[in-house]
C-alpha cells in the first residue's frame, strides 16, 4: 500500500521558513484555505500554519550545534488521531496514506489534537473546525500541472532542497532511497504511531580552519578560541 | 492542558445526575428483595426530575465545548472506535431512559417495566460516566491521565456528588435508612482521597520522556529550545500548556483537598458520632463537594502534561538519560589550530 510522506534533510535545512511561508500561502488559497489569521499586523499576531520551524540547540557551548526541525503532521501509518474522532472526519485514505480532515463533518470537539504527540493539528478559531498538513493533496493529483509542479508547495519552495516529496513504501521513489541510503530517522518513536514523515540526520563532518583564515579583529571568535585553549 | 470549563461543567452535572439516580433507584430496587420500604413516590419522582435536568443541563454545557454544535449528532458515528462517541450515545441514552423512568414512577407504574427501565438507567447512565473517564485514561500522550486510577477516581467522583446529593435530599422521606447513606458517602469520600492522594503520588514518580527522545537522539546531548517557529503563543502552546493555571496549581489543589474531602469528613464524622441527623449539615457537605471538585478537576485539567509540549520546551524535565536504541547524532567537528 503507497504511503506518501516528507523526507526532511536536516543537514542542509537552514531555517528559512520560506517552506512554512510558501504553505500558508498556498493552502490559504487553495482548497483547504484559508487558514485564519488574527491581529496579523499587531502586537501579537496568531493564526493557523500547518508547517512551523523549531530550532533547536545540542550540547553545551561553546561546542554546540544549531538545527532546525520543520514540524508539519506526520501522516502516521498508525495514526492515533483517526480511531479518537468520534464522526469519522479524520481519516486515513487508504490509497496514499494521507490523513486527512473532512471539514464537513468535524465537530470541533479538538479531541484529535488532543490525540497526537507531535503537536501537529491546529483549530482554526474563525472556521471552528481542526486543521492540518494535506500534504497538498490538491496539487499533487492536479493533472493541470505538470508533472514536476505535482508537489507539496514546501518542497518546491526549499530553497536549499532539503525536501523530498514521495512513496515511502516504492523502492523506485526518491524519498524511498533517501531513507534507506541515508538512514532516516522518525519522531518520537517510542509513541508507537509509525509516522511517515522521515528525517535525514546530519552526517559527519570535519572542518580544518588554517590559522590565517581566523579574523584577528573578531571579538567574539578569539574569546570562542580563548575558552577552547583554556578548556572553559 | 487548558481546563475546558463547559467540560468541567459536564462532570459537575453528569456526575451529580448519575450518582443520585444511582442511589435513589438502588432504594426502589432493594424493595424487590424487601429489603426496604419504598421512598415516597415525591421523592422518587423529584430526585429523578432532578438527574434528568442535570444531565440536559451538563449535555448543552457540554455542546459549548463544540465549534459546531448543530453537528454534535454525528458524534454517533464512530462508536466502535472512539471513547467520546460512546459518552454521546450512553449519555443521550441514559437521558432518553430516565425520562421514561420518571413517567413510569409518576403514573405509578411499578411493575416489571418500571424495574427494567430502572436497571437499564442505571447501566446507561454508569457505561456513559465510564466511556467518559476512557476518554482521559486512554489518552497515552498525558502521563498524568493515562492510568486506571483515573478512571477509578473518576466514578468514586460520581458516586460521591450522587450519595452526597441524595443524602441532602433526604428530608423528603423517613430518615431511616439516612445513617446506612452518612456511612456511603463518608466511605466514598474517604475512597476518594486516598484515590486522589495516589493519583498525586504516582505524577511525582512518572517516568517522563524527554526532548531527546522526542527528536530521536542520544540521551546524553543537552537540547534546548531556540525558537519555536512563532514569536507569539499558537493552539498548541495555549491548548496544552496554560502557564497561569500552573503558577495557581499550589493553591487549587490545597483547597481543592480541603473542599473534596476534609470538610465533608468532618461534617460527616461528626454527624455520625453525634448522631444528630441534621439536614444542614447534608446541604453544607454537598456544597462543599460540589465547589471542591470544581476546583479538584480544574487541577486535574492543568495537572495533565502533554507530550507534545516537550517540541516547545515547555514539559517537565526529568534530565538527560543515557539509553541506548536512540539514532546516534553524529558531531561536527571543527578543529583550531
Amino acid at each position: 500500500m503507497a504511503q506518501f510522506a516528507l523526507v526532511i534533510d536536516l543537514n542542509t535545512c537552514v531555517g528559512c521558513h520560506a517552506c512554512a511561508t510558501n504553505c500558508k500561502e498556498w493552502n490559504t488559497q487553495a482548497s483547504f484555505g484559508p487558514l485564519s489569521d488574527f491581529d496579523p499586523y499587531g502586537r501579537e499576531p496568531e493564526g493557523v500554519w500547518y508547517n512551523r520551524i523549531m530550532t533547536y540547540e545540542m550540547g553545551e557551548f561553546p561546542n554546540t550545534q544549531v538545527f532546525h526541525l520543520p514540524k508539519s503532521c506526520l501522516h502516521c501509518q498508525d495514526a492515533p488521531c483517526v480511531p479518537v474522532c468520534p464522526t469519522g472526519a479524520s481519516y486515513k485514505r487508504e490509497q496514499d496514506g494521507i490523513v486527512l480532515v473532512n471539514y464537513d463533518d468535524c465537530i470541533g470537539c479538538k479531541l484529535c489534537s488532543w490525540s497526537c504527540p507531535y503537536g501537529c493539528r491546529e483549530f482554526d478559531e474563525a472556521d471552528k473546525v481542526m486543521k492540518k498538513c494535506t500534504l497538498c493533496i490538491d496539487r499533487i493529483y492536479d493533472e493541470s500541472l505538470p508533472p514536476e509542479q505535482r508537489k507539496p508547495a514546501c518542497v518546491l519552495t526549499c530553497p536549499a532542497r532539503a525536501r523530498f516529496f514521495g512513496d515511502i513504501e516504492d523502492p523506485n521513489s526518491e524519498a524511498y532511497r533517501m531513507i534507506k541510503e541515508r538512514n532516516g530517522f522518525v519522531l518520537f518513536p517510542d509513541m508507537g504511531t509509525n509516522p511517515a514523515n522521515h528525517y535525514l540526520p546530519r552526517t559527519e563532518t570535519k572542518i580544518h580552519i588554517d590559522e590565517h583564515l581566523l579574523r584577528a579583529d573578531n571579538p567574539l571568535f578569539l574569546e570562542v578560541v580563548r575558552r577552547h585553549h583554556v578548556g572553559l | 492542558m487548558h481546563p475546558p470549563l463547559s467540560l468541567i461543567w459536564f462532570f459537575l452535572t453528569a456526575g451529580t445526575s448519575i450518582g443520585l439516580f444511582t442511589f435513589t433507584y438502588f432504594m426502589e430496587f432493594l424493595t424487590l428483595w424487601g429489603k426496604n420500604t419504598a421512598l415516597p413516590k415525591h421523592m422518587v419522582v423529584f430526585s429523578s426530575l432532578l438527574s434528568l435536568v442535570l444531565i440536559g443541563l451538563g449535555a448543552v454545557g457540554a455542546s459549548f465545548h463544540l465549534g459546531h454544535k448543530l453537528r454534535a449528532w454525528k458524534a454517533i458515528r464512530r462508536f466502535r472506535t472512539s471513547w467520546l462517541s460512546r459518552e454521546a450515545v450512553f449519555s443521550g441514552a441514559y437521558g432518553l431512559s430516565l425520562l421514561i423512568f420518571l413517567a413510569l414512577r409518576y403514573y405509578d407504574v411499578t411493575g416489571f417495566l418500571y424495574h427494567a427501565v430502572g436497571i437499564l438507567t442505571f447501566l446507561l447512565g454508569w457505561l456513559g460516566a465510564f466511556s467518559t473517564a476512557m476518554i482521559y485514561a486512554s489518552n497515552k500522550f498525558v502521563l498524568e491521565w493515562n492510568t486506571s486510577l483515573t478512571v477509578l477516581y473518576f466514578l468514586d467522583m460520581y458516586l460521591m456528588l450522587g450519595s452526597s446529593a441524595f443524602l441532602a435530599m433526604t428530608y423528603h422521606y423517613d430518615p431511616r435508612w439516612v445513617g446506612t447513606y452518612v456511612f456511603l458517602t463518608f466511605l466514598f469520600v474517604t475512597l476518594g482521597l486516598f484515590f486522589r492522594l495516589a493519583f498525586n503520588i504516582r505524577q511525582a514518580f512518572l517516568k517522563r520522556p524527554t526532548l531527546n527522545e522526542a527528536l530521536n537522539l542520544p540521551h546524553n546531548r543537552p537540547i534546548r529550545v531556540l525558537d519555536t517557529g512563532t514569536t507569539t503563543t499558537n493552539y498548541c502552546t495555549e491548548e496544552f500548556y496554560y502557564r497561569k493555571g500552573k503558577e495557581l496549581l499550589p493553591i487549587t489543589i490545597p483547597i481543592a483537598y480541603i473542599l473534596t474531602f476534609v470538610v465533608p469528613i468532618f461534617l460527616l464524622l461528626y454527624v455520625w458520632i453525634s448522631g444528630k441527623n441534621q439536614y444542614a449539615f447534608y446541604a453544607v457537605t454537598f456544597a462543599s463537594l460540589l465547589v471542591g471538585s470544581l476546583l479538584e478537576r480544574w487541577s486535574f485539567f492543568v495537572e495533565g502534561n502533554h507530550v507534545q509540549n516537550l517540541f516547545y520546551g515547555l514539559y517537565p524535565e526529568e534530565g538527560y538519560k543515557l539509553r541506548k536504541g536512540f539514532m546516534e547524532w553524529k558531531k561536527t567537528k571543527i578543529t583550531y589550530r
